[in-house]
C-alpha cells in the first residue's frame, strides 16, 4: 500500500470565536509515525479529533486509512485505534473486562475479545492486573490498558494523543517502549506531544503547530538543519579577558564572548571546526575544550513558536507554512 | 464501494449486539457499586415508616387501611427515584473520557444509551422485590390474583422505563452530575406529591385537585390499585385518566418512549465536549 494512511488538507475549526485550527495540512506514509509538536492550545488535540471522526472540521478535508472523516466516518472508526489524553478505561471494571468490552463494541465477538483481551495484557505486561479493578491502577498501568484497548482491533492507523504526558519518567520509558514496537510491526502511528525528546526518539516525520498553523515539517534531522546552523564553542580553563579577546578576534565578527567561552557560528561545521582548532594552536593560548555544537530541537521548537515578533534566527525556515 | 455496502440487516444484527454489550457492561459497574442501589432503595423504605406509621397512623382512610392505600404508591415513587438517578449517572458518564472512547469506536449510535436504560430497569427489579418485601411485612396485599399483581409491575417497570428515558435526556442536557441532581429532583418531588401517591387529592383545593387528578403518577397508582385490590371508592369521574388508568399508563409510556428515546440518541451522538 503506497496511499498514505492519513492525509489532511487545509483543516479549519474554530469554536465560538477562537480559531482552535487556521489552516493544517499533512500527510502521514503508511506504516511511519508522525508527532504532532506544539504547545497546549497550539490546535493539537483539535487536528486528532476530526481525524478520528470525533468532532466535524468547519473547512478542509481529511481521509483516514482511505475514508473520509466526515462522510465515511462509520468506515474510519472501524480502522483506527484512539488513545485520547485523558484515561478512557471503566474504573468500575478490571483490566480485562475493559479490553473484552472495547473488543466486543468493535465486533470481533466473545471468543476473539477474550484471545486479543489475553494477548494484549500479556503485549502490555498487565497480565498481574487484569483482575484487578483500573480504579486501582497506577498512571502509567492505565495508559498502557488504554493503548491496549485502542489496539485491539488490530488498527491500520493508531491516534495517540500526548500518549505520555503526566506520567514519570519510567511509565513514560514504558509507554515509548510500547509505542516503538507498534511501530515496528507496521501501524501507521499519528502522536501528538509538547515534548520535542519524545518527537526526535519517535517520529519518523515531525509536524510543528502552533495557534493553529502548520510552521514547520520534516524530519528532526531536517528541521534541524534547516532551522539552526551549528556552532563552535571554544571555553578557556579562566576567564581571562585578554585571552579571551584574542580568541574572540580569531573566530570572526559574528563571535560572542559569553563567562569563559567564545562562541561563533561554524557554516562548515567540522571543517570550520579543524581550522579553528589548529589556529588556536598557533595562536598558543591555554584552551580548556573546544567543541562544535547543533541547536537541540528544543531551541528550534522556541524559534518556530515564538511568538514575541522578533526575528528568529537565521534563514528560519518555515517551509510548509500556510 | 463494495466494501461500505454494510446491509441494514447486518447493521441491526450489530446494533443489537452493541446494546447488549453495552447492558452488560452497565450490569457490571452496577454490581461493583451496591451502594448506589441500597441508595436508591434508602428513600422508599423511610416513606414506608414516615407515611406507613409517622404521618399514616392519624390518616383515616374510610372502608380501608392507609399501609394497603400507599403502597402502591410508593412502588410508584420507588421505579421514579430509580429513573431519577439515571440522570445523574448519565451527566457523570458524559464528562468522563470514556465516552470518546465510545464514540471513535464503530459502534451503533443508539448501544450506550439503550444499555443505559436496560441497565437501569434491570437494576431496578431487586428494588422493587426489597419494597414489595416490606409492603407485605407492613400488612400490604394483593387481592386480585397473581396476573393483576405481575400486570401492575409490568405498568410500574414499563412507567419507569419511559421516565428513566427523561432522566437520560436530562443527564445528557445538564451538563455536569450536580445540575443533573438539581434539574430532576424538583420535578420528581412535584410529581410525587401533587398526586394520588400518598394522600386522596378530593380534599385538595381546587386548582391542586385538578393538577393531583391529571398528574401521570396519579393514573399509574391507581392502575396499581386497582390490580392490586386496594382501591378506596371509585375514580372521580370525569378524570379520563383515571377512569381508564391502564390504558393512560400504557400509552403515556410508549409515547413517551417512542419521542424521547430518539432525541436522546441524537444527543448523545452529537454531542461535543
Amino acid at each position: 500500500m503506497t496511499a498514505p494512511a492519513i492525509t489532511a488538507e487545509h483543516l479549519a475549526r474554530s469554536f465560538g470565536p477562537t480559531k482552535a485550527l487556521v489552516d493544517v495540512s499533512l500527510e502521514v506514509p503508511a506504516g511511519s509515525v508522525c508527532a504532532l509538536l506544539g504547545r497546549n492550545g497550539a490546535g493539537k488535540t483539535t487536528t486528532v479529533r476530526i481525524l478520528t471522526t470525533l468532532l466535524p472540521a468547519d473547512g478542509g478535508r481529511a481521509h483516514v486509512a482511505g475514508f473520509d472523516v466526515g462522510s465515511q466516518a462509520a468506515l474510519v472508526r472501524t480502522r483506527i485505534g484512539v488513545t485520547g489524553q485523558t484515561a478512557t478505561m471503566d474504573e468500575l471494571l478490571t483490566g480485562a473486562e475493559n479490553l473484552e468490552t472495547i473488543g466486543r463494541f468493535c465486533h470481533l465477538g466473545a471468543a476473539t475479545s477474550r484471545r486479543r483481551t489475553r494477548e494484549l495484557l500479556e503485549q502490555f505486561d498487565l497480565v498481574g492486573a487484569s483482575k484487578q479493578l483500573v480504579k486501582r491502577y497506577s498512571g502509567g498501568m492505565r495508559r498502557r490498558l488504554d493503548l491496549a484497548a485502542s489496539l485491539i482491533h488490530d488498527p491500520e492507523v493508531l491516534f495517540l494523543d500526548e500518549p505520555t504526558t503526566g506520567l514519570d519518567p519510567v511509565g513514560r520509558a514504558e509507554m515509548w517502549t510500547s509505542i516503538r514496537s507498534l511501530v515496528a510491526a507496521g501501524t501507521t502511528v499519528l502522536l501528538t506531544t509538547q515534548y520535542l525528546d519524545e518527537a526526535d526518539r519517535l517520529a519518523d516525520t515531525i509536524v510543528v503547530i502552533d495557534r493553529g498553523l502548520v510552521v514547520a515539517e520534516g524530519t528532526p534531522e531536517q528541521l534541524k538543519a534547516s532551522l539552526g546552523r551549528p556552532f563552535i564553542r571554544v571555553t578557556l580553563p579562566e576567564a581571562d579577558a585578554a585571552a579571551l579577546e584574542r580568541v574572540r578576534r580569531l573566530l570572526g565578527a559574528e563571535a560572542e564572548v559569553s563567562g569563559r567561552s567564545v562562541s561563533a557560528p561554524a557554516p562548515n561545521g567540522l571543517t570550520t571546526l579543524g581550522e579553528v582548532v589548529a589556529q588556536l594552536g598557533r595562536l598558543g593560548a591555554p584552551v580548556h575544550e573546544v567543541g562544535l555544537e547543533y541547536p537541540s530541537l528544543d531551541e528550534v521548537f522556541s524559534m518556530v513558536t515564538d511568538h514575541s515578533g522578533k526575528p528568529t534566527g537565521p534563514d528560519a525556515a518555515t517551509e510548509g507554512a500556510a | 464501494m463494495s466494501q461500505s455496502a454494510v446491509t441494514a440487516e447486518r447493521r441491526l444484527q450489530q446494533g443489537v449486539l452493541d446494546a447488549y454489550t453495552a447492558t452488560r457492561r452497565f450490569l457490571i459497574r452496577g454490581k461493583r457499586q451496591p451502594d448506589v442501589t441500597l441508595g436508591s432503595l434508602l428513600t422508599p423504605v423511610i416513606f414506608v415508616v414516615l407515611f406507613g406509621y409517622v404521618f399514616g397512623s392519624s390518616i383515616i382512610v374510610p372502608g380501608g387501611n392507609y399501609r394497603s392505600y400507599l403502597m402502591p404508591g410508593l412502588f410508584a415513587m420507588t421505579v421514579l427515584f430509580s429513573a431519577a438517578n439515571v440522570s445523574v449517572a448519565v451527566a457523570t458518564d458524559m464528562s468522563e473520557g470514556v465516552v470518546d472512547r465510545f464514540r471513535t469506536l464503530p459502534i451503533a449510535r443508539s448501544a450506550i444509551i439503550i444499555g443505559r436504560s436496560l441497565s437501569t430497569l434491570i437494576l431496578g427489579i431487586p428494588v422493587l422485590v426489597v419494597m414489595i418485601v416490606c409492603g407485605l411485612a407492613v400488612g400490604w396485599r394483593a387481592d386480585q390474583g397473581l396476573p393483576n399483581a405481575i400486570l401492575a409491575f409490568v405498568l410500574f417497570e414499563l412507567f419507569g422505563f419511559a421516565i428513566g428515558w427523561l432522566g437520560i435526556l436530562v443527564g445528557l442536557l445538564a451538563g455536569s452530575a450536580q445540575a443533573a441532581d438539581v434539574i430532576v429532583n424538583i420535578p420528581i418531588f412535584l410529581m410525587g406529591f401533587i398526586s394520588s401517591v400518598f394522600v386522596d387529592p378530593s380534599m385538595m383545593p381546587a386548582w391542586l385537585r385538578v393538577i393531583a387528578y391529571w398528574n401521570p403518577m396519579s393514573a399509574l397508582v391507581t392502575a396499581g390499585r386497582q390490580l392490586f385490590g386496594n382501591t378506596i371508592g371509585p375514580p372521580p369521574s370525569g378524570v379520563w385518566s383515571l377512569e381508564h388508568p391502564i390504558a393512560t399508563t400504557f400509552a403515556l409510556a410508549m409515547v413517551i418512549v417512542i419521542v424521547v428515546a430518539p432525541i436522546c440518541v441524537h444527543r448523545y451522538s452529537h454531542s461535543i465536549r
